[in-house]
């Protein structure tokens, strides 16, 4: 019976992951599959391999400029999503204020809108102040729907926080600066560093907003877009790896960074 | 122990203390003076405001009228990081992202002391708390429950504090570590000679370490006392209560002496305060007694024993007066000789018994 039992589990589990790996994983690697062709067209299966591709794609002026005003929008995005979603987590999860309820419910409300809809919006309000579109009023449109995505990342770290944590400092003497370096920010940085990632990722994948705020400036995903529709070539699979590659990359330099500075803090403390 | 406090200056002086919130007074017009090195407990029932009081006192939360007095200085308005005083938090607020040594370097790091001294500050803490060495450089969140406890006491005594608040630390601890807590606290106490103030609402606790402890109830302190006296010599029914099992008989007091209309008899006890008319006789159940005749106590009933309780090195007796259930507690060796259901006399003498209001 119990073996039997432990057999099911067993080939459940294996299921259960051969699905992800298919649905998941799969497509992913096709991507690569796609990219790596000699050919002009997308034939499957692949006639001629080869990474001429990859390597038109690198040399590429027109790619380069892609990556950075990708990067400087995500980047942008990242830096003041996390400043003032930390803020408003501490309001939404930390303090008991009048008014929370309603701050709560209406922080959501940008996610709840569908982000086409929203961009166009926005696209029309930055018209009526007169604003050029450009990659800066594309930063202040993934704002708009990333802030609140990253206020309810970090919220989830701020609701497990023990106020009392911040007052034993303040009675030890430390200032409210203080208590802020020494304490809120330590304890919650697990979550301000997923709310960074969380910022970073949705805006550097983002494709909606983009395309009606980003004006002259061209994001990854617009050309990715536009090549699609008109004037496929094995450049869009190459594009859409790298870029799915630098994600990665950054996910994996930030763990790095979280191992570095634990081994610092211990070895401070050492 | 009273006598090891008279003759020090007051430490610390409340004066018509209040605090409300709206119309509410969760703390009332509080008068008291804790004496230099005093080991002083406030208990109280949830919500009869010593939480409040204690935050006022730490500067966490400021008074709405009335004055704190630190060695005479008014230090109502000064914040928690100004006051040379300092909390030991009942979640005990441990940094969790540090370690044991960074804990309890935690003040003298704000102050500025240099790395070379504060180690050693820590470590001379960690060995009077018993804390091994080899702990300074562990996680804080992967110590024992009693390990966290003294390294919450070791940092808030690295912060040398003229006074010591504790907020029900050992509350969430089992009962057998606690009690080894509540002797080793007692000890330190004694050890350092600082200023202990302690809130709990286990009066139990508060009995085995203070030197005094004061009463809480909705907002006003109701007696103050040393523990023996809170134990023989309650005011007040609910003080009385508050220890352990009591047995409470209401009384009414008239010309011919106190009687206790629910028992339809007539009892000794001690002298009525003048203009007492009502109230509660309390009796101990260790000053209960069995007997064998009605004169050998000033006060007897007869009752039967309805059930038994073995507490250890005691056991409890529950016998039924008419409506009403006595509690009498007798030592293993003197244990009843009879059975249940017997019909018993149970009696005690009017100096074992207090009056109270109610």
């Amino acid at each position: 019976m119990n073996s039997r039992s432990d057999r099911m589990i067993r080939a459940l589990i294996w299921a259960w992951a051969s699905a992800i790996i298919l649905f998941m994983y799969l497509p992913a690697i096709g991507l690569l599959l796609a990219s790596s062709t000699s050919s002009r067209y997308f034939i499957f299966p692949i006639q001629r391999w080869g990474f001429d591709w990859w390597q038109k794609t690198f040399v590429s002026l027109e790619i380069h400029q892609l990556f950075k005003t990708s990067f400087a929008i995500a980047g942008s995005v990242t830096v003041i999503a996390v400043v003032i979603a930390l803020f408003g987590a501490l309001a939404f999860a930390r303090y008991d204020w009048k008014g929370r309820g309603i701050f709560q419910k209406i922080v959501l409300l940008p996610i709840f809108f569908p982000q086409t809809v929203l961009g166009l919006a926005l696209l029309l309000w930055f018209n009526a102040l007169g604003l050029q579109m450009s990659w800066q009023t594309a930063v202040f449109a993934h704002l708009v729907w990333i802030i609140p995505v990253c206020t309810l990342v970090i919220s989830i770290q701020v609701y497990s926080f023990d106020p009392a944590l911040e007052e034993a400092a303040f009675d030890l003497g430390a200032s409210r600066f203080q208590v802020f370096r020494e304490v809120t920010l330590p304890v919650l940085f697990p979550g301000i560093f997923s709310g960074a990632l969380f910022a970073f990722l949705l805006s550097w994948g983002n494709f909606p907003l983009s395309l009606y705020t980003t004006g002259a400036d061209t994001t990854l995903p617009e050309y990715l877009y536009s090549k699609m529709i008109a004037g496929y070539t094995p450049g869009v699979p190459v594009l859409g790896t790298a870029s799915t590659l630098g994600a990665g990359i950054l996910l994996l330099c930030g763990y790095l960074l979280i191992v570095y500075l634990r081994r610092r803090r211990s070895a401070d403390g050492a | 122990m009273t006598g090891i406090m008279t003759g020090r200056s007051p430490i610390l002086q409340l004066r018509n203390l209040t605090k409300t919130f709206g119309s509410f007074a969760a703390v009332n017009s509080i008068d008291l003076d804790i004496a230099e090195g005093e080991f002083f407990t406030i208990v109280g029932p949830s919500g009869s405001g010593k939480t409040t009081l204690l935050r006022m006192l730490t500067g966490m939360e400021f008074a709405s009228s009335g004055d704190i007095l630190l060695r005479g200085e008014r230090i109502n308005d000064l914040p928690a990081n100004k006051r040379p005083t300092c909390m030991v938090f009942q979640s005990l607020a441990l940094f969790p992202h540090r370690t044991v040594g960074q804990n309890i370097e935690f003040s003298m790091k704000i102050k500025g002391i240099d790395p070379a001294r504060r180690k050693a500050r820590a470590l001379e803490l960690m060995a009077q708390l018993r804390l091994p060495e080899n702990y300074y450089a562990k996680n804080v969140t992967k110590c024992s429950g009693g390990e966290r406890q003294r390294v919450a006491l070791a940092r808030a005594l690295a912060y040398e504090p003229d006074i010591l608040f504790f907020d029900e630390p050992l509350s969430a601890i089992d009962y057998k570590l606690r009690k080894t807590l509540e002797k080793e606290l007692k000890d330190i106490h004694r050890e350092t000679g600082k200023t202990f103030i302690y809130i709990t609402h286990s009066l139990e606790e508060a009995m085995v370490m203070s030197d005094r402890i004061g009463v809480m109830r909705a907002g006003r302190l109701v007696q103050v006392g040393t523990p023996q006296e809170i134990y023989t010599a309650p005011k007040t029914k609910f003080v009385s209560e508050f220890i352990g099992d009591v047995n409470i008989i209401a009384v009414s007091v008239n010309g011919s002496g106190v009687t206790a209309p629910t028992l339809g008899v007539g009892l000794k006890s001690p002298p009525a305060p003048a203009g007492f008319a009502a109230g509660h006789l309390v009796v101990r159940p260790e000053s209960l007694r069995f007997l064998e005749h009605a004169g050998e106590a000033d006060n007897a009933l007869s009752g039967r024993v309805y059930n038994e309780y073995v507490l250890g090195s005691r056991i409890q007796y529950q016998v039924r007066v008419g409506e009403q259930v006595f509690i009498v507690e007798k030592l293993r060796q003197q244990a009843f000789a009879g059975k249940l259901d017997d019909n018993v006399l149970i009696g005690w003498d009017a100096k074992d018994s207090i009056l109270v209001t109610d």
